[in-house]
C-alpha cells in the first residue's frame, strides 16, 4: 500500500462539506458512509451475502428448485453412448457423466469455494498479522530470522509447493503422522501456508513506522508491557489494512482451491468442488458445454464479486490510497 | 509357475490401467459380436501413416516392453519365434520358427528350428540364429534389463531359478539353426506359447553386451530390427535423438535388410511415423478428419459416439480385450465377509459402470472373469454367467443386496460398522466416473468411505497392489490374457500362493485352498479342451467367493481415417497392425 500521495479532490471537498456542517463523524460512520456511496462494491457485497446463503442453505435452495441432490445419479439423464443430458426442465444446468444433477453441485460447490476461501484466508491473516507484528514490533534479529524466512516462502513456485504438499498428505492416512489428513483441512492448510507471507510483510511494515509514533511511546513511557503495546495500541491501528488486504486475498484462495482441485489435489470426489468439475468437463467441452460453464460462472462471480469488494472496501477505509 | 513372478508386475500392471492391457482374442469360442476384422490382403503399396498417441511407448528393447502401444511397435520391427497373425488371434503362427514347436520328454522338452536367412538390420546385417534368441532370453534375467515376464513364462526352464543375466543350462542350441529348452515341469507348451512376446525376438549379443552392461540397459537406444519395418537410426545404429526422441516423434522406416520370402507380413507401408504427446481428444478429432492417420489412445466416449454415428468405418471395436473388475480385500473386515461381498456386487449397476464409458459398443456386461475369446469363456458361463444370483441384474439388485446384508448379521439390510473403507480408484474419466459409482453403491448400502482416485503407477504400486495400504476395494483394476491361454487370465489374479507384500497381483488377495489346488492342477493340464474345462471351472469357483466383482468385458474401440485401411490386431487390443495396414489409392 502506498501512502502519501496527496488526496483527491472529491475526497478533499467531502472531508470539507463534513468540516463546514460542523458534523463530527468516527472513522467508522466516514468508512460505512464511503462504502456505502460505492455502487458496485455494495452490489459486489450484496452478491457475496447471497453467495454466502446459498452455500449455508444448499440443501433448501436445491430442494426449492426442485433438483436432485448433488450425489443421485441419474442414469436416465444419460444417452446410450453415456453422453450427458444438456440444460432441461428436469436439471436447469444440464447433468454431468455419471447423471447428477450440476446445478444441484454448483449450489453445493459454492459450500467448498466459500467454506476453504474463507478458512483459508482467516488462517493465513492470523498467521501473517502475527508474524508481522512480532517482526515490527522487536525488529532486530528476531526481525531479520522472521523476514529471511518470509523472503524464503515467498520465493517458493506457490502452486508447485502446493500440489507437492497436498498430493503428500492427500494420500492414505495423511501426513506428518497422521496429523494432515486429506480432504478439505489438507487443502486450507495448503492454502494458508502459501499465503501468509504477502500480509506479513505488510503488517510488518506498518508496525515498524506505528511503533515509532507518539501514543506508542506514550503508552511504553506509561509503563504498558510490550504485550499491551502491541495488542492495545498498535493492532487496532492495523485494521484497515487487515479487512482491506484479508478482502483481497480472499478471491485469490478461492482460486487456489480451484486450481488444486482441478489438478486433482483437492477435495476428494464425489465432494462438489468447482475446480474438481472444471476438470471433469475440460476433456469434453465441444460437445458438453454446461458442465463447464455453469460452475466456471459461479467460480468467476464469486471472484470477481470478491475483488470488487476488496476494491471498494480499500477505497473506502483509506481514501489517500493510490489506486 | 514361478516363485519370481514379483518381479514381473511392475509393468503388467500399469499397462492393464491404461487402458487395460496388452494381448486380446477372440477364437470361435468367444461369444462376442464384434465386426468383422479387414484382413488387410491386396493393399495398396506406399505411402506413409501417421499414428498420433498422447502417451509415449515405455520401451523399444525387445527384453523390457510389455505395454499394449510397444507391443504394436515391436510386431512389425521384430520377429518373435512365434506370433498371431493380427486377426487371427488365437493361432500360434511360427514367425523366426520354421515350424511348429516340437514337444518331447512328456512336455518337459521344447524343440524349435529357426529360419534361415532372416537377418538383422543395419548396422549387424548378419544373419539370425538360435544363439541370438538364446541371448535375447537369458538378457531378460539380467536385473539391467529386468523383464516383467521372464521368470513367469521362462521360470520352468533348467537353471532359470538362478539366472541373473548370464548363460541358462537349460537352454540349449545343438547347430545354429536349433533351439531347445530343457523344463523342470511339463509346461513346454505353454512356455511355446509364451514366446509370441517379444522376448523371444533376437537380440545380437555381440553388439548389445556393452550396452546390457549399463543400469540399466541402453540397448533401446541401439535397438537392432528384424522384421519389414525399423526405428531410424544413424550409421552406429543409434536410434535415440534420430528415429525416436522421447515424448515427441517416432519414426519407422523399412528394414533394407528384409526380406518378403519367408515373411507373413505383407508390408504395404513405406513407413510409419508417430506424433507423441499431444491432446487426446484434439488427436481424437484430427484422427476422424484427417487422411493417413491413426489414433493408438482410447478415444473418449464422445469420440466413440460421434465416430459410431457418423463414420461408422472409422472405428474398430476389438473384442477381447479384457476384464475389468472391483476387487474387494478378502483379507480385511467387512470384506472378509462372503455375504457382505455379495451384497456389493448385488447392488452394484454394473450396467451404468458401462455406459458412463461409452455404453453397448464398447463392450458386454461381465459376469465372471474369463472374457470372450479366451478359451474356457463359453465353458464358465459364456455371456450369460455362471449362475450366480448376486450377479444376475446388471442394472443392480438392492433387495437382494439387503438380503446378503441381513444374512452378514446387519438386520437393517444396511451395514452398520463404523469404520470408514479406503476406495482407491483411477483418476480422469471414464475411470473416475466407474471409481465413484461403485464409491456411491457402497455409501448406499451404509458404508463410510473414502475415495481416492490418483493414476495408475500409484493405485497399484502404493494401495492396489500392497496388502499392507489396507485398502478396502479398488473397483477399477482388470485383467488380459498374455496370450490366448486361459492360465494367463486368472492365475496370478486370483491364486492364493502369489499374494506379495509389493506389487500383489492378487488384488482381492483371494486365498482359497480349493481354488490354489485346482490351480496347481490346471497348471499342468494338456490340450487346449481339457484346459479350457480345467480353468473354466476355477473361474466359477473364483466369481462363487464375489472377491471380485466383474463388470465389463472391454471391446476397445480404435479409431483411423478414412484412408487408412486398418487391420486391427485382435491379439492385441485392435491397434492397426503396421505390417499389414495400408493406405487407399
Amino acid at each position: 500500500m502506498s501512502v502519501g500521495a496527496p488526496g483527491l479532490l472529491a475526497q478533499e471537498d467531502r472531508y470539507e462539506r463534513d468540516f463546514t456542517a460542523g458534523v463530527a463523524r468516527s472513522p467508522w460512520q466516514l468508512f460505512s458512509r464511503r462504502l456505502r456511496e460505492d455502487r458496485v462494491a455494495m452490489a459486489a457485497l450484496a452478491t457475496i451475502v447471497l453467495l454466502i446463503l446459498v452455500a449455508v442453505l444448499a440443501p433448501l435452495v436445491v430442494k426449492l428448485a426442485g433438483a436432485p441432490g448433488p450425489n443421485v445419479q441419474d442414469r436416465d439423464a444419460t444417452d446410450m453412448f453415456g453422453t450427458p443430458l444438456g440444460p432441461n426442465g428436469d436439471h436447469w444446468f444440464g447433468v454431468d457423466p455419471l447423471g447428477r444433477d450440476v446445478f444441484s453441485r454448483t449450489v453445493y460447490g459454492a459450500r467448498v469455494s466459500l467454506l476453504v476461501g474463507i478458512v483459508g484466508t482467516g488462517v493465513a491473516v492470523l498467521v501473517g498479522v502475527t508474524v508481522g507484528l512480532i517482526a515490527g514490533y522487536y525488529r532486530g534479529w528476531v526481525d531479520t530470522l522472521l523476514s529471511r524466512f518470509v523472503d524464503v516462502v515467498l520465493s517458493f513456485p506457490v502452486l508447485l509447493l502446493g500440489i507437492g504438499i497436498a498430493s503428500a498428505c492427500s494420500l492414505g492416512k495423511g501426513c506428518v503422522g497422521g496429523a494432515i489428513t486429506p480432504g478439505v483441512r489438507t487443502v486450507i492448510l495448503v492454502i494458508a501456508l502459501v499465503t501468509w507471507t504477502s500480509i506479513a510483510r505488510v503488517v510488518r511494515g506498518q508496525v515498524l513506522s506505528l511503533r515509532e509514533r507518539e501514543f506508542v511511546v506514550a503508552a511504553r513511557a506509561l509503563g504498558a508491557s510490550n504485550r499491551r503495546v502491541v495488542v492495545r495500541e498498535i493492532l487496532p491501528n492495523l485494521t484497515a489494512p487487515i479487512i482491506v488486504y484479508s478482502s483481497l486475498l480472499l478471491p485469490q484462495t478461492i482460486l487456489l482451491e480451484a486450481a488444486l482441485s482441478f489438478l486433482g489435489v483437492g477435495v476428494s470426489p464425489p465432494t462438489a468442488s468447482w475446480g474438481w468439475m472444471i476438470a471433469d468437463a475440460s476433456d469434453n467441452f465441444d460437445t458438453q458445454w454446461w458442465y463447464m460453464v455453469f460452475p466456471g460462472a459461479a467460480l468467476l462471480l464469486t471472484v470477481l464479486a470478491c475483488n470488487l469488494l476488496g476494491d471498494g472496501l480499500r477505497d473506502a477505509l483509506d481514501p489517500r490510497a493510490e489506486r | 509357475m514361478p516363485r519370481l513372478v514379483k518381479r514381473a508386475l511392475p509393468l503388467l500392471l500399469l499397462i492393464l490401467a491404461t487402458g487395460l492391457a496388452a494381448c486380446g482374442s477372440s477364437s470361435d469360442n468367444g461369444g462376442s459380436s464384434s465386426a468383422t476384422a479387414d484382413d488387410g490382403a491386396g493393399g495398396h503399396r506406399g505411402g506413409t501413416l501417421t499414428v498420433l498417441t498422447s502417451q509415449d511407448i515405455t520401451s523399444l528393447d525387445p527384453g523390457i516392453t510389455y505395454q499394449s502401444l510397444d507391443l504394436n511397435v515391436l510386431a512389425s520391427t521384430m520377429r518373435t519365434l512365434y506370433t498371431y497373425e493380427p486377426t487371427a488371434p488365437a493361432t500360434l503362427v511360427p514367425d523366426l520358427a520354421a515350424g511348429p514347436p516340437q514337444i518331447s520328454d512328456g512336455g518337459k522338452t521344447l524343440t524349435v528350428r529357426i529360419r534361415r536367412g532372416v537377418r538383422f538390420a543395419p548396422p549387424v546385417s548378419r544373419e539370425v540364429t538360435a544363439r541370438d534368441v538364446k541371448y535375447a532370453i537369458e538378457r531378460g534375467f539380467n536385473p539391467n534389463v529386468a523383464n516383467a515376464y521372464a521368470s513367469t513364462y521362462y521360470g520352468d526352464v533348467v537353471g532359470a531359478d538362478r539366472a541373473s543375466g548370464g548363460a541358462i543350462a537349460g537352454i540349449q542350441t545343438p547347430d545354429d539353426f536349433t533351439l531347445v529348452f530343457r523344463l523342470t515341469r511339463p509346461t513346454a507348451s505353454l512356455l511355446a506359447q509364451s514366446t509370441v512376446l517379444p522376448l523371444s525376438a533376437p537380440v545380437p549379443q555381440e553388439y548389445a553386451k556393452p550396452f546390457d552392461a549399463k543400469a540399466p540397459s541402453q540397448y533401446a537406444a541401439h535397438v537392432v530390427s528384424t522384421g519389414p519395418y525399423m526405428v531410424a537410426a544413424d550409421s552406429d545404429g543409434k536410434v535415440l535423438g534420430e528415429g525416436y526422441v522421447p515424448g515427441r516423434s517416432l519414426r519407422l522406416v523399412r528394414n533394407p535388410n528384409w526380406s518378403a520370402a519367408g515373411d507373413h507380413r505383407p508390408a504395404y507401408l513405406d513407413g510409419i511415423d508417430f506424433e507423441i504427446g499431444g491432446s487426446g481428444t484434439v488427436y481424437g478429432r484430427q484422427t476422424l478428419a484427417g487422411r493417413g492417420l491413426v489414433l493408438a489412445d482410447p478415444p473418449t466416449p464422445a469420440l466413440v459416439k460421434k465416430a459410431y454415428q457418423e463414420a461408422r468405418d472409422q472405428i474398430f471395436f476389438s473384442p477381447g480385450a479384457g476384464t475389468r473388475y472391483a476387487a474387494l480385500n478378502t483379507a480385511i473386515p467387512p470384506f472378509d465377509d462372503a455375504n457382505v461381498r455379495k451384497a456389493v456386487a448385488a447392488a452394484l449397476d454394473r450396467e451404468q459402470m458401462r455406459r458412463v464409458r461409452g455404453g453397448e459398443v464398447i463392450g458386454d456386461i461381465a459376469s465372471h472373469f474369463l472374457y470372450p475369446g479366451v478359451q474356457g469363456f463359453e465353458k464358465a458361463g459364456g455371456l450369460e454367467g455362471t449362475g450366480v444370483d448376486f450377479l444376475a441384474h446388471p442394472e443392480g439388485d438392492t433387495a437382494l443386496a439387503a438380503r446378503y446384508m441381513r444374512a452378514a448379521g446387519y438386520p437393517s439390510g444396511r451395514y452398520t460398522g463404523g469404520e470408514t473403507l479406503q476406495i482407491v480408484g483411477l483418476a480422469g474419466a471414464p475411470d473416475s466416473n466407474d471409481a465413484q459409482i461403485f464409491d456411491q453403491t457402497l455409501q448406499d448400502l451404509g458404508f463410510k468411505t473414502s475415495l481416492k482416485l490418483v493414476d495408475s503407477g500409484v493405485m497399484y504400486g502404493r494401495f492396489c497392489g500392497v496388502p499392507r495400504a489396507r485398502v478396502h476395494a479398488c473397483p477399477n483394476v482388470g485383467w488380459i490374457r498374455d496370450f490366448a491361454d486361459p492360465q494367463t487370465v486368472l492365475n496370478l489374479a486370483f491364486n492364493g500362493n502369489f499374494i506379495f507384500p509389493e506389487n500383489n497381483p492378487n488384488w482381492p488377495q483371494l486365498n482359497d485352498a480349493a481354488i490354489n489346488r485346482a490351480m496347481a492342477r490346471g497348471e499342468l493340464t494338456v490340450g487346449d479342451a481339457a484346459r479350457a474345462s480345467a480353468w473354466a471351472e476355477i473361474d466359477r469357483m473364483i466369481t462363487a467367493t464375489a472377491a471380485a466383482v466383474p463388470w465389463l468385458y472391454d471391446r476397445q474401440p480404435n479409431v483411423f481415417a478414412a484412408d487408412v485401411r486398418c487391420v486391427p490386431e485382435l491379439w492385441n487390443q485392435g491397434h492397426c497392425d503396421f505390417a499389414y495396414t495400408s493406405l487407399k489409392p
